[in-house]
C-alpha cells in the first residue's frame, strides 16, 4: 500500500466527503486516512459539518400552504 | 392546460435543461418502479407503460397526450412528495416564512404548467430545484441584486482570510467536531443564513440535499469549478461561523480554526 500523502488527501477532501473522486482516488484518500489520525480528524469534522448542515435544515411546509398549493392545482386542471 | 403558462416556463427554464437531464443514464427504470407501486389503477398503470416505451425510443415523447386528469394525478404522486424539502430550501434563500411559503407555491404552479413537457424517468428533484431556485433569482432576488457576488467568487483564498496551513493540533480539532456537533439547531441555521447567497445554495445543494456537483452546476447555472470553488468556500466560512457560536456558548475550541488547502 502506497500512501498518498497529506497533501493530496487535504486537497481532495473535499471531494472525498462528497464522494466526487474517481475510484482510484478515493481510495487512495481512504487510506491516507486510516493511516493518519491528523487528516482523518480534518475528516471527521467535515463530515460533522456535514451532517450537523443536514439534519438542522429539515423542515415540514405548513398545512395552509399544502392546502393552497392543492387549490390553485385545482384551478388548473 | 394553458400554453401561455407552459411557454413562459420554458423560458424561465434553461432551453439546454432537457438535453442535460436526458444524459442522465439508467433513469428510465424508475417510471416502473413508480407504476408498480401504484396498484389501485390498472388502465392508468399501462397508459405509464406505454408513455416509458415512448420516451425510452423516441428519446423523451412529451406527455401532453395525457388528460388533463392523469396528468394532474401523476403531479400528485410524484412532484408533491418534494414539498417539504422546496420549502426547506426555500426557506435558507429567502429566509422567512412567508416567502418562502409563496416561493414553493410559485414553484410548483410553474412546475405543474410545465409538467406535460416533463420526460418521465429524468430527475424530477433537480429539475423542481431548478424551476425554485430560478424563481427566486427572477422574482425575489432582483430587487436585492447582489452586485457583489460576482466579485466574491474572484477573491483569492488569502482575500477570504484562509490561508493558513494547519496549524491546530489533533485534540483540538476533535473538540471542534463535537462543538460543532452540539450546537442548537438554530446556531447552524443562522450561520448558514449569514454567508453570501451563493456559497450558501452550493452548500445546501451538496450538504443537504446530496445533490453531485454537475447536478449543482445545472441547478445553479454555473460551471463545475464554480460549484467547487462556492462550496470549499462556503464550507468553510460556515465552520468558521460555527467555531464562533461554540466560543461564545462557552465549548473549548481554538481561535478560528481553519482548513488549509
Amino acid at each position: 500500500m502506497t500512501d498518498c500523502g497529506c497533501d493530496k488527501a487535504k486537497a481532495e477532501l473535499e471531494e472525498f466527503l462528497h464522494r466526487e473522486l474517481s475510484d482510484d482516488d478515493f481510495k487512495d484518500v481512504s487510506e491516507h486516512l486510516a493511516g493518519c489520525v491528523e487528516c482523518e480528524t480534518e475528516a471527521a469534522v467535515g463530515l460533522t459539518l456535514m451532517q450537523r448542515v443536514r439534519s438542522a435544515c429539515q423542515e415540514k411546509a405548513p398545512e395552509e400552504l399544502r392546502e393552497s398549493i392543492l387549490a390553485r392545482l385545482n384551478a388548473h386542471v | 392546460m394553458n400554453r401561455d403558462d407552459s411557454e413562459l416556463v420554458d423560458d424561465e427554464l434553461d432551453s439546454d435543461f432537457s438535453d442535460d437531464a436526458a444524459e442522465q443514464p439508467g433513469d428510465v427504470d424508475r417510471d416502473d418502479a413508480t407504476t408498480t407501486t401504484d396498484g389501485d389503477a390498472t388502465a392508468e398503470t399501462e397508459h405509464d407503460d406505454d408513455l416509458a416505451g415512448v420516451d425510452e425510443d423516441l428519446n423523451g415523447r412529451l406527455r401532453s397526450a395525457l388528460p388533463p386528469e392523469e396528468l394532474r394525478r401523476l403531479f400528485e404522486e410524484q412532484a408533491l412528495p418534494f414539498m417539504d424539502q422546496l420549502y426547506a430550501a426555500a426557506l435558507r434563500m429567502t429566509r422567512n416564512p412567508a416567502d418562502a411559503g409563496d416561493l414553493v407555491q410559485e414553484t410548483f404552479v410553474k412546475a405543474f404548467s410545465a409538467f406535460a413537457q416533463f420526460r418521465q424517468g429524468t430527475n424530477l428533484k433537480a429539475w423542481l430545484y431548478r424551476i425554485l431556485t430560478n424563481t427566486f433569482i427572477n422574482s425575489y432576488r432582483k430587487s436585492q441584486r447582489q452586485p457583489y457576488q460576482n466579485a466574491i467568487d474572484e477573491l483569492e483564498d488569502w482575500q477570504l482570510g484562509s490561508a493558513e496551513s494547519l496549524t491546530q493540533g489533533r485534540t483540538t480539532r476533535s473538540a471542534e467536531a463535537e462543538a460543532i456537533d452540539h450546537l442548537p439547531d438554530s446556531d447552524v441555521k443562522e450561520a448558514l443564513q449569514s454567508i453570501p447567497e451563493d456559497f450558501r445554495m452550493a452548500v445546501y445543494l451538496a450538504d443537504v440535499e446530496g445533490f453531485a456537483y454537475q447536478e449543482i452546476a445545472d441547478i445553479m447555472k454555473t460551471p463545475v469549478g464554480t460549484v467547487m470553488s462556492r462550496l470549499h468556500r462556503g464550507r468553510r466560512l460556515l465552520r468558521e461561523r460555527l467555531a464562533d457560536y461554540a466560543r461564545d456558548r462557552g465549548f473549548v475550541v481554538a481561535d478560528t480554526p481553519r482548513r488549509g488547502r
